[in-house]
């Protein structure tokens, strides 16, 4: 009897994943241990591995098709084996006792409600994407002439019972829409209908519709943003429709502090000044709970760690590795770990735990030469820190004009939690630990 | 000093259309010139070259015309009487430009243009001025800095100019102006060696195309190509030219160097106008032609873009619209090119080379000559035609032709392709019989495995 491939569970979040590729073909003998697919989670993407010997009997799961986690993908087994019409159960997914203990700590309290026990859905069924609505009806003569054609059939109102479209229905379409008057090259023509783009919506005043118009048309054709371009336009969209965010900016003198470090640097030692910032976050958000903290309009929670989310720029977008339990960790520990997660992060390696749990991020465009940015909260997060680029400025000292090396830092919070002069609090004391020289001198 | 809406530097193939294009939308037009009217084209490259390779096709046909049942004896090869032929051609068509510039009331100016300020052109002691300009000044045999100066040593423009023919010819460069030329001369009878530093001769051609062109020079023209080794110690005597091509040392009466072209911008001080060049002294332009000076543009061989005199002119009259506020249009990037070896040449759009290094999924349909009635019954059986076309599409979107009147043939190839025509459109289109043109189409069937003329395809 051939196993089931089961699509698994990447970290406690992930409800339903994607195949991106099968590295193995059907047909194809695999080994314990052998990579069998891809997959995206809403975070990154994942190798999946073989837990049987035997020969890839069937893949059900195509790539590209959303299925919940647990659902059958595929079927291993002996050549000649029969594969079973309804997948066996599944094996039984201990994750949701789990996932409710989580849910009581910090680290799950983004999920807006607690996770639920997955369904499994045949995958047979996921897996068909509907190519047209439902009471969508049309003779295949019709559907045969406006292919020829190259237009687009949904947009033809039928006569035929039920309101079927016949293939009159297409031939007085054409006639209303004076496709005779329709100028296109042969060679665009094909093209269009090959992208199934309708060459009535390619009609030019006067001029000859050619390859270039319909390379533009198949260009401007919606197409799905990436997995991870979707979770970051969710995930925002979510915050900034729910918690609303103000925002504060103070300029920091970062003269000293840079060279200091550039004499760190010198001999040796692996500092940046990201670190520095990471470390004066973690120690202020110990001195202001509040700031540490979330809220659903009804309740606050206050964290008890600070788990601190940095957020990296990677192709395609950015993912934001969280150092957890940041307040237990040295300058230096700190400053290992960013440089582990940011390396992780841009080779796509990060586990999803690495990137859930954060309480408060810092955002940094230093290296993009931006005089100020304001970030957006992550959800289910207290706040965030939007940091600048550090720029030579004339600036007043004792009545004096003098050029300081100064960084401008904005942080967005939610009102609900945190107040303006909160806020400036919160801020100023950042600014004076970056300021204050001999706090580091006492750390490195 | 004299106020023009539009002036043109240089009376080639790119800027007499030019200024004749802008006469004819009304504009003060004038067009300076340091030689002669009609540019290298007409005066040291097309024109005068075809002139004389018809020449040595007229004695070859003679030659071999016992085949139709002509018994022809040929007194002579009366080389110079071909140069006053060419000679008599180039000053027809020179005669022909200057009427149809007075025509239009373009004003000629003689001599060096050069730039004061961006509308401002010297000319000897005159000044004239125009809101816009046209840089079409064209392009110059470039030669390899080692050479040792000798007559015996000539560029295209100096060879032409030759009344007699050397007994040996050397030729460097295996591009199309040193196979056109040694084809030429190796007609007439002349030995003639051409040396290629590349690995092969006429590489812009697909290898299929190549194979037939060189088999043809080296089996019937007899002659020698040595490619992917460099001329080296190179030596003229009172005697001869030799050089060293690898191991060996190889000799000639003359040497022909053809080894690509380099924009003429002397004395033009660019710099004044603020016009910017790459760093092969070409003035790099738009789309539209427009150089980085707003109010300057540049047309044909001094552009870097596919240096052929076709393009020149369809860039000029380009040009002179966008440059007189004409609804802008941009340059045409199809461009047809010929060559007139031995047998002839021709390609436009895509070649297989390309679309495989676009990793472009097309498909090929060829046709030999030796197919046709018509190639036959006049005995030109050599060569084949080819469509590229795409594959998810059926577009033609390139086309080779070797054989005879290839360059001719190529204009159905260029009009089908831009007209952006399918395969299976060119292939149902009728083509008259008995005609070379018919082997478009039955290469066009071949695309698709459907030739008529054609065995079918072993399964």
């Amino acid at each position: 009897m051939p196993n089931p491939i089961i699509m698994p569970k990447f970290g406690q979040m992930t409800e339903e994943s994607a195949i991106v590729e099968w590295r193995k073909k059907e047909g194809e003998r695999v080994a314990k241990g052998d990579v069998l697919f891809t997959v995206e989670t809403d975070k990154s993407v994942m190798e999946a591995e073989s837990f049987f010997d035997g020969v890839l009997l069937k893949i059900v799961v195509p790539p590209g098709v959303n299925v919940p986690v647990q659902s059958v993908v595929g079927w291993i087994g002996e050549p000649g084996e029969a594969i079973p019409e309804t997948p066996p159960p599944p094996r039984p997914a201990a994750k949701p006792a789990t996932a409710t203990a989580v849910a009581g700590a910090a680290a799950a309290a983004r999920a807006p409600v607690a996770e639920t026990p997955t369904v499994i859905v045949p995958a047979a069924v996921t897996a068909q994407t509907p190519s047209a609505p439902a009471r969508f009806r049309i003779s295949p003569r019709a559907r045969r002439l406006a292919r020829e054609c190259g237009i687009d059939p949904t947009k033809i109102t039928g006569s035929g019972p039920g309101g079927r479209i016949t293939e009159r229905d297409v031939r007085a379409y054409l006639m209303a829409h004076d496709y005779d008057r329709l100028r296109i090259t042969p060679a665009a023509k094909a093209l269009a209908i090959r992208e199934g783009i309708d060459v009535l919506s390619l009609r030019k005043d006067g001029e000859r519709v050619t390859v270039a118009d319909v390379e533009r048309a198949i260009a401007e054709k919606p197409k799905p943003l990436s997995r991870m371009r979707q979770v970051i336009a969710q995930r925002l969209l979510q915050s900034k429709l729910t918690q609303p965010h103000f925002y504060v900016t103070v300029s920091v003198d970062m003269t000293e502090l840079i060279a200091y470090r550039n004499g760190l640097k010198a001999s040796g030692l692996p500092y940046t000044i990201t670190d520095f910032i990471s470390m004066a976050v973690v120690r202020t958000l110990q001195e202001f709970p509040t700031v540490n903290s979330s809220t659903d309009g009804k309740t606050v929670r206050w964290y008890s760690h600070v788990n601190l989310g940095l957020a990296v720029s990677i192709e395609g977008g950015l993912v934001v590795p969280v150092i957890h339990q940041a307040e237990m960790l040295t300058l230096r520990e700190i400053c290992d770990r960013s440089k582990q997660l940011a390396e992780k992060a841009r080779a796509g390696k990060l586990t999803p735990d690495e990137m859930s749990g954060g309480t408060f991020t810092i955002s940094n465009m230093g290296m993009l030469n931006v005089e100020n940015f304001a970030a957006i909260i992550n959800p289910g997060e207290g706040g965030i820190l939007a940091v600048a680029s550090t720029q030579k400025q004339p600036v007043v000292r004792d009545d004096q004009i003098v050029i300081r090396q100064m960084m401008k830092m904005t942080l967005s919070v939610d009102h609900r939690l945190v107040d303006g002069a909160l806020a400036a609090q919160f801020l100023n004391s950042i600014k004076q630990k970056l300021e204050d020289l001999d706090l580091w001198k006492t750390m490195t | 000093m004299e106020n023009y809406d539009l002036i043109v530097i240089g009376a080639g193939p790119g800027g007499y259309p030019a200024a004749i294009r802008g006469a004819q939308l009304g504009a003060r037009v004038a067009i300076v010139e340091r030689e002669q009217l009609g540019g290298t084209c007409l005066n040291w490259g097309c024109i005068p070259t075809k002139a004389l390779i018809h020449a040595a096709n007229v004695f070859a046909t003679v030659q071999h015309a016992d085949r139709f049942g002509i018994k022809a004896v040929i007194q002579t090869v009366d080389y110079a009487g071909m140069i006053a032929h060419k000679d008599k051609v180039v000053g027809q068509l020179r005669g022909g430009i200057r009427q149809l510039l007075a025509a239009n009331g373009v004003t000629q100016l003689t001599g060096t243009a050069r730039f004061v300020d961006r509308q401002t052109l010297a000319v000897g002691d005159q000044r004239v001025r125009a809101q816009k300009i046209i840089i079409a000044t064209g392009s110059t045999s470039a030669m390899p800095s080692n050479l040792p100066a000798s007559p015996r040593i000539v560029e295209s423009r100096g060879f032409l100019e030759r009344s007699s023919l050397p007994s040996s010819l050397l030729v460097m460069g295996g591009g199309y102006i040193g196979c056109e030329l040694a084809c030429m001369a190796a007609l007439l009878g002349v030995k003639v060696t051409i040396v290629e530093l590349l690995e092969d001769i006429l590489l812009l051609l697909d290898a299929d195309v190549r194979r037939e062109v060189r088999q043809v020079m080296e089996q019937q023209l007899g002659i020698r190509i040595l490619t992917g080794q460099p001329m080296e110690k190179i030596v003229a005597s009172d005697r001869d030219v030799s050089a060293q091509v690898g191991n060996e040392t190889v000799r000639a009466d003359l040497l022909l160097v053809a080894v690509g072209r380099k924009p003429v911008t002397d004395g033009l001080d660019l710099a004044a106008a603020g016009v910017k060049t790459d760093d092969k002294g070409f003035i790099p332009v738009d789309e539209f032609g427009c150089t980085n000076v707003a109010t300057i543009y540049a047309v044909g061989d001094v552009t870097g873009r596919t240096q052929l005199a076709h393009n020149a002119t369809s860039q000029g009259i380009r040009a002179a619209e966008n440059a007189l506020g004409k609804a802008r249009s941009r340059y045409e990037s199809l461009v047809p090119g010929v060559i007139f070896t031995v047998p002839e040449v021709a390609l436009v759009g895509m070649t297989e080379t390309e679309a495989k290094a676009k990793n472009r999924a097309v498909r090929v349909g060829k046709f030999r000559f030796g197919g046709l009635g018509r190639a036959i019954a006049v005995g030109e059986t050599i060569g084949f035609v080819k469509w590229i076309v795409d594959e998810a599409t059926d577009q033609l979107v390139g086309a080779a032709a070797v054989g005879p009147h290839a360059t001719e043939l190529i204009a159905e190839a260029t009009v089908a392709i831009r007209s952006e025509l399918t395969a299976r459109e060119l292939g149902r289109t009728i083509h008259a019989h008995p005609t070379f043109s018919e082997v478009w189409m039955e290469a066009a069937h071949a695309v698709h495995h459907e030739c008529v003329h054609a065995p079918p395809r072993r399964k």
